[in-house]
């Protein structure tokens, strides 16, 4: 066996198995296997490629029957890295099935925490934000640019990972969980955090129309006012961080708060607190 | 305004399209056409009013900005938010006389979306069920296998889970509840308790979505302080959101090479011997 020549997965077949990917990681999602038939589909044309007789193959293909999931866009990373090891694996037959999946259960996890961060925390709000500016009063132009740079980013970002991943084969492992990936996923909360106050300063508004007025019907208090010259945007900031109280510290799940924030409504407008001051 | 058949099972398409397991794939479809805002220009050129709908996708996209799925949960599953929220918030704000672009067309958006939207979480949960199937069908042909047949069920398959949890709910809930919006005006009149709350809550929502953001990096009050830094950023010097990434590059990388330091400190300090060396050059950076 040593004496052939050394396997290597074509250009072609590497393209496939991301491409396979890109489209499928999560079409036959269920609870139980969520993306692990979106992970097979992507190694079949490498295991095709690496192994002529079909014994080989089902052995190769049986690696991938294990659960898998993560963040999907980041988590290309992990498809490269596992194409590299089964052609390790192919030619010489050191790497096998328990060192292919320690890796893969070894990287859903802290890629899922790096990729929710920096792609559907950062990455799509700031587009996002941008989009939503543009479309303000009824344009579609914020909606195409969206369109149009999500897309590119999200194509041309997860092709630089899957061939990164490759490249870089089981090397990527401590880039990716060693003392660098936990600085760089400190540095992206950092922004993440940041960018997300932004957004709730920018687009997220509670006023109160509460106002104490004189025998005259003069208001001698603004309530609004007054919280607005003590921190502009104080109300919605105790909104969110609520909202972050009820989720983060008591367990409470998002759509028990939304119908918690319907009973504060209602009580709000029945006391005068909240008033959208509608009119036909 | 009322939605005809064919207007509806276009919609339907889009909603099967458009999901957390979506037929588009994840980045073409959950994350591009899945996005109120992109739900609003579809569902704006399908009902024959842009404007509205970019409007009506623009209020929603507010309280789904952050929206994520840790591990597979979901709140609200955004097929329904983007083609039967936005397509009857529509119709109701046409039914209510509001102008397109007002703020309370716009508020009454977001609440009649988000309700709808919790149905979401049905057609994701009755999806993923759905799919089980179709993957026994998976496991039986890898046991035997077939790989070939991995394709027809990690793409044809699931169509027809989207057919039963996508398209007729869409298709139906979109055609019937075009005319029990409109009914809606009659029976609420605008100045009432129900409406005005109605209207609130639509103001309060997106505080949940940037919470549940929020939930994935703040583990304990310090690390409030970036939020409330961009925070400050955005409502007092009235920054951009471009401009407020900019800024927060130079937290990110000042946060980063800190830590890169103190871990070659540590590495080095676990070696032993070079550790007060090592220290000098760990204040030099400091200053």
């Amino acid at each position: 066996m040593d004496n052939l020549e050394k396997k290597k997965i074509s250009r072609k077949t590497l393209n496939k198995s991301f491409h396979y990917w890109f489209y499928g990681h999560l079409t036959a999602f269920s609870q139980e296997h969520m993306q692990t038939f979106g992970y097979l589909t992507s190694m079949l044309p490498i295991v095709e490629e690496l192994y002529d007789n079909k014994a080989d193959q089902e052995k190769a293909m049986k690696t991938y029957t294990a659960f898998f999931n993560t963040e999907p866009q980041l988590g290309t990373v992990i498809v490269g890295v596992t194409a590299s090891l089964e052609e390790a694996r192919a030619n010489h037959g050191n790497v096998d099935d328990t060192t292919i999946n320690g890796l893969r259960a070894g990287l859903m996890g802290p890629i899922a925490g790096i990729g929710d961060s920096l792609v559907v925390g950062t990455l799509i709000p700031v587009i996002l934000g941008i989009a939503l500016g543009m479309s303000d009063g009824g344009s579609p132009l914020g909606a195409i640019f969206y369109i149009i740079v999500w897309n590119l980013l999200g194509y041309f970002g997860m092709r630089f990972a899957y061939f990164k991943g490759y490249e870089l084969g089981d090397k990527a492992v401590g880039i990716l969980v060693g003392a660098q990936g936990k600085a760089i996923r400190k540095a992206i909360a950092t922004v993440g955090g940041m960018v997300v106050g932004g957004v709730a300063a920018t687009w997220v508004t509670v006023n109160t129309s509460f106002t104490l007025k004189n025998s005259s019907g003069k208001a001698y208090l603004v309530l609004q006012d007054k919280l607005n010259s003590v921190y502009p945007g104080l109300l919605t900031a105790l909104f969110v961080v609520l909202c972050w109280w009820l989720m983060a510290k008591k367990n409470i799940s998002p759509i028990k708060v939304m119908l918690i924030l319907v009973v504060i409504a209602l009580a709000g407008v029945l006391v005068g607190f909240f008033n959208p001051g509608l009119s036909y | 305004m009322t939605i005809s058949w064919v207007q509806a099972s276009i919609l339907g398409i889009f909603a099967s399209l458009s999901s957390m397991p979506g037929m588009a794939g994840s980045t073409i479809g959950n994350y591009t056409l899945g996005r109120p805002l992109v739900g609003g220009l579809v569902c704006g050129l399908v009902l024959g009013d842009l404007k509205t709908g970019i409007a009506a996708g623009v209020a929603m996209q507010l309280v789904y900005i952050a929206l994520v799925t840790p591990g597979g949960t979901v709140s609200a599953d955004l097929r329904a938010v983007s083609y039967i929220g936005i397509p009857l918030a529509m119709v109701a704000i046409h039914a209510q006389g509001l102008a397109a672009t007002s703020g309370n067309a716009a508020d009454l958006a977001k609440s009649m979306g988000t309700l709808v939207g919790t149905v979401g979480t049905v057609l994701f949960y009755g999806t993923a069920t759905m799919n089980l199937v179709w993957q026994h069908i998976g496991w039986r042909a890898v046991e035997k296998g077939q790989f070939k047949k991995l394709y027809v069920v990690d793409w044809g398959l699931p169509w027809i889970s989207h057919f039963f949890f996508s398209f007729i709910p869409t298709l139906l809930m979109t055609h019937f509840g075009s005319s029990a919006v409109t009914a809606l005006k009659t029976a609420l009149p605008m100045d009432g308790i129900p409406m005005k709350t109605l209207f609130t809550v639509g103001a309060l929502l997106p505080c949940v979505g940037i919470a549940i953001l929020l939930k994935q990096i703040v583990d304990s009050p310090v690390d409030f302080i970036p939020f409330f830094v961009g925070f400050t950023f955005a409502a007092s010097l009235k920054l951009n959101l471009v401009s407020v990434t900019v800024v927060s590059l130079i937290f990110a990388m000042i946060s980063y090479k800190l830590d890169m330091a103190i871990s070659t400190n540590k590495q080095a300090a676990a070696v032993g011997v070079t550790a007060d060396v090592v220290d000098d050059d760990e204040e030099d950076e400091d200053i």
